[in-house]
């Protein structure tokens, strides 16, 4: 299930996934840029404008009614963040053509409501319409102050935003509140043109009969300028491990350790660290969750989670807080096991087939199939999923053992309840 | 006797019912590398109460169906998530009001996995030392379930809409009724519930289907079996009014949250269950629907966020519909809800719409079947509700405008509903 990739110049590439393995045929679109705080947010905004109306369609009811006639085929859009890259994404999905009456007619209309909706919205030429741009805005400043709602994901945030102060890596996805209530209708809208017209874009397209549906895409993907160059992450050398603790109103403490792992994707240990990271704590079998939660009884969950662009390994998990001290030291203890080389055949294997499955399961549904491209697009090396597999089959308790060693915790974080036990110094 | 089914994908769905009772349905998806099972009893969070043959009625504490699922993942020879990380497989459950459900999905040593799969579930080893040890696992998942507000919102309505029927309660129980359970317990209800009677296996994936019946076959009958038997459980007899037509709480959140619930009565069965099911979709399409003019004047309006949503959620000894979102003004939006839901009443349905709409949830009835997980799940639940899944798309064309209207006219009765409300705590200073 490989991509055969086309460079359409100007920075375009498309990339084609022929198969009739699915019901659905899905097109996905991704534009990246720098992290930026002075454009994160206006970045934000774009799918929040978008979904309100295009030239074709000029209300989210006329959209829902185009996609509901094409058999409820999906539209979406959303920013992700990948390193210090932020990436905006546009999607697509609809079932196969094969299966519905008047098939090709309607994946052929159905791609050009997409690409309308994407990149004609509503409003005038260097403006988004301004009803729609007041009232989003809002709800972006509302999604970003929601993040609140969510205790594990906010303290993950937070604890990046404090570790990563003076980094880009350290703005939210979002961008923040002060940042989101200075937008001006006419700079968001700039910004989104020369995002269209300016920045690295790459289309994806997994289905059968895709000729057709290439063709437009490579049509439609014609006004482009000048190509932006963007920068690689920023490296940070940890002097000494810092320590930050906030307070909500809570039943519950969240715990997070973020190192520092001084490599990344393209680093040739990388792999080692994913097999290292996975040992630690991505799966039931890892070191977190059988000695903190099976053995210890003292959390729910706990894991780690590697963020390969920028070498960030964050480790997680939801406990009360009068054994943070127990929890961390046992946390603590499963890392230094794991550098000073006590990995079991068992761990290994467990851990290596557990990725390449999860890697290799990715085939069986077309939108995953599309995202795990997304950290070699922004990395600038596309890697295949046996290369990917190979890579992983290759590394031996060692490597994975060497590559940890190089993990340097930076920020503990805790997020705990008002009024309750601190657990005594940390 | 094995029975084909044809899906309007046109791929087929293997069902057979083993002579010990259990149904197994093998889902055949050509190409496809990963292989998904889900092995489900037909038992959940409401049967704490039951009839054991040689001890009479018995009452066991609330979270034992979910404790349950929890401890089966461990064995003499150790914990159940290692054994499935040997195949590269990975493995889990969840617990419903009405199922527990434990399920793996594998590219590798899938026979190996599935034969793991069927004993460890009918295999309990529980001792007084790991089941004190699980209390304080699950202690922390309940608490962070505290934390989240979509469970407290949904939580507390439902405590407000029903009196006694246990829906009201949490899957899990509470802090203390877990604090509760013993190994005896634990024992009672496996012994009870996870009889392959009551009991259904799928298995989706490019798999051939007699090769694996045979499989199934032959593991399953090493499960040490009780006699088959119809269980009798007992549930409270529910009042028809609500407890309180209003309940708010304060959390550590953003902006209000709303939600407002419907109680009905719990009377259809069988395909007019699933009628209803695809009856009420129609109906809540036409509220929160990105379609709608509903929906378009209440998100213009500022009422309403993109977490505008509805369901219609029933079974045998339940059914209710809850809609709600984020908003800023619960007050102002329940009012307008009220008025919307009164004036749907009084008018006719466009035909345009629902027609619009039918094709909307067929597209999406076809595009389900690339979902294993989804797939397995539905053909389980339909079972254990004996509702007619594959009558879906039939059932679909036939509903007409005056089914909408009427649906419409008799559910979403005001005088059987609560709102639950979340607030922000107040900042201090």
């Amino acid at each position: 299930m490989n991509f055969t990739q086309c460079n359409l110049g100007g920075g375009v590439r498309l990339h084609l996934c022929e198969t009739d393995k699915f019901k659905s045929v899905v097109c996905k679109i991704f534009i990246q840029q720098d992290l930026d705080p002075k454009y994160a947010a206006a970045t934000a905004l774009i799918p929040l404008l978008l979904r309100r109306g295009s030239q074709r369609f000029p209300t989210t009811q006329q959209i829902a009614r185009e996609l509901e006639y094409l058999y409820a085929a999906k539209f979406g859009s959303d920013v992700l963040k990948i390193g210090e890259r932020q990436v905006l994404e546009f999607y697509f999905e609809m079932v196969d053509p094969a299966l519905l009456p008047n098939g090709v007619q309607n994946i052929e209309r159905g791609l050009r409501t997409f690409w309308d909706i994407a990149s004609n919205p509503a409003g005038s030429e260097d403006a988004f319409l301004e009803k729609y741009f007041v009232q989003e805005k809002r709800n972006l400043e509302q999604e970003v102050a929601s993040l609140l709602n969510d205790k594990r994901a906010y303290a993950l945030a937070r604890s990046l935003a404090i570790m990563c102060a003076d980094e880009p890596f350290g703005i939210y996805k979002y961008g923040d509140l002060a940042s989101i209530r200075e937008l001006r209708n006419e700079e968001v809208h700039a910004h989104y043109r020369r995002l269209w017209r300016h920045y690295p874009l790459d289309i994806f397209l997994v289905g059968a009969n895709l000729d057709v549906l290439a063709n437009l895409c490579s049509q439609f993907a014609r006004e482009r300028q000048e190509l932006k160059k963007l920068k690689p992450p920023q490296t940070r050398k940890v002097k000494e491990h810092r320590l930050a603790e906030e307070k909500l109103d809570l039943q519950q403490t969240v715990l997070i350790l973020g190192y520092r792992t001084g490599c990344t994707y393209l680093d040739p240990d990388y792999y080692a660290l994913l097999v290292g990271n996975g040992i630690l704590g991505c799966f039931p079998h890892s070191k977190l969750f059988m000695n903190v939660r099976e053995r210890a009884s003292l959390a729910y969950y706990v894991n780690s989670n590697l963020e390969g662009t920028k070498g960030i390994l964050t480790i997680s998990a939801g406990i009360d807080g009068s054994k943070r001290q127990e929890t961390r030291k046992i946390i603590e203890k499963q890392l230094h096991d794991l550098q000073a080389g006590q990995i079991s055949e068992e761990e290994l294997e467990q851990t290596k087939r557990g990725l390449i499955s999860g890697i290799a399961a990715l085939n069986d549904n077309p939108a995953s199939l599309i995202n795990r491209n997304l950290i070699g697009i922004v990395n600038g090396e596309l890697r295949t999923v046996d290369q990917v597999i190979r890579a992983i089959q290759a590394v031996g308790a060692q490597d994975a053992a060497e590559a940890m060693n190089k993990v340097v915790l930076d920020t503990i974080y805790i997020l705990s309840p008002e009024g309750g036990d601190s657990g005594g110094p940390n | 006797m094995v029975a084909q089914i044809k899906t309007p994908t046109g791929e087929v769905v293997y069902q057979e019912q083993l002579p010990n009772g259990l149904t197994v349905f093998v889902f055949v998806k050509p190409d496809f590398l990963k292989k998904y099972a889900v092995l489900s009893t037909n038992y959940g969070s409401i049967d704490f109460k039951f009839r054991i043959p040689e001890e009479g009625i018995v009452e066991v504490p609330l979270g034992v169906a979910h404790f349950l699922e929890h401890k089966l993942f461990e064995e003499e020879t150790g914990n159940i998530f290692t054994r499935f990380a040997r195949w590269g497989a990975s493995v889990n459950a969840f617990t419903s009001p009405t199922q527990t459900n434990y399920l793996f999905s594998t590219i590798d040593h899938w026979q190996e996995s599935l034969a793991d799969l069927i004993s460890f579930v009918g295999h309990p080893f529980f001792t007084e030392e790991n089941v004190e040890k699980e209390k304080g696992i699950i202690e922390q998942e309940l608490r962070m379930y505290e934390d989240h507000p979509e469970h407290r919102l949904h939580s507390n309505l439902l405590s407000n809409l029903y009196h006694e029927n246990p829906i009201r309660l949490d899957i899990g129980g509470t802090v203390e009724s877990i604090f509760e359970i013993t190994v005896e317990d634990l024992l009672k209800c496996h012994r009870t519930f996870y009889q392959p009677g009551n009991m259904a296996l799928a298995m989706v994936g490019d798999l051939d289907p007699e090769q694996l019946l045979s499989i199934v076959r032959q593991n399953y009958s090493q499960w040490d079996l009780n006699n088959v038997s119809e269980i009798e459980r007992f549930y409270p007899a529910e009042p028809r009014e609500v407890v309180n037509a209003w309940v708010e709480e304060r959390l550590s959140i953003a902006r209000p949250h709303y939600l407002l619930g419907f109680k009905h009565e719990p009377k259809w069965r069988g395909e007019e269950l699933l009628k209803q099911q695809i009856t009420m979709s129609l109906v809540w399409r036409l509220i929160v629907g990105r379609s709608s003019q509903i929906f378009t004047d209440l998100y213009q309006a500022d009422l309403v966020n993109d977490s505008f949503g509805a369901s219609f959620n029933s079974g045998p000894q339940f059914a209710y519909s809850v809609i709600g979102s984020e908003t800023d003004n619960p007050e102002r939006l329940d009012q307008e809800l009220r008025r919307i839901i009164q004036r749907l009443k009084e008018e006719s349905v466009s035909s345009l719409d629902i027609e619009r709409l039918k094709r909307q949830i067929y597209g999406g009835h076809l595009a389900s079947y690339d979902s294993f997980e989804y797939a397995a799940n539905r053909y389980i639940s339909h079972y254990f509700d004996q509702t007619p899944y594959h009558r879906f798309i039939p059932i679909l064309q036939s509903i007409e405008v005056k089914d909408v209207e009427q649906a419409i006219r008799d559910l979403l009765d005001f005088q059987y509903a609560t709102v639950s409300v979340l607030r922000p705590v107040e900042k201090n200073g």
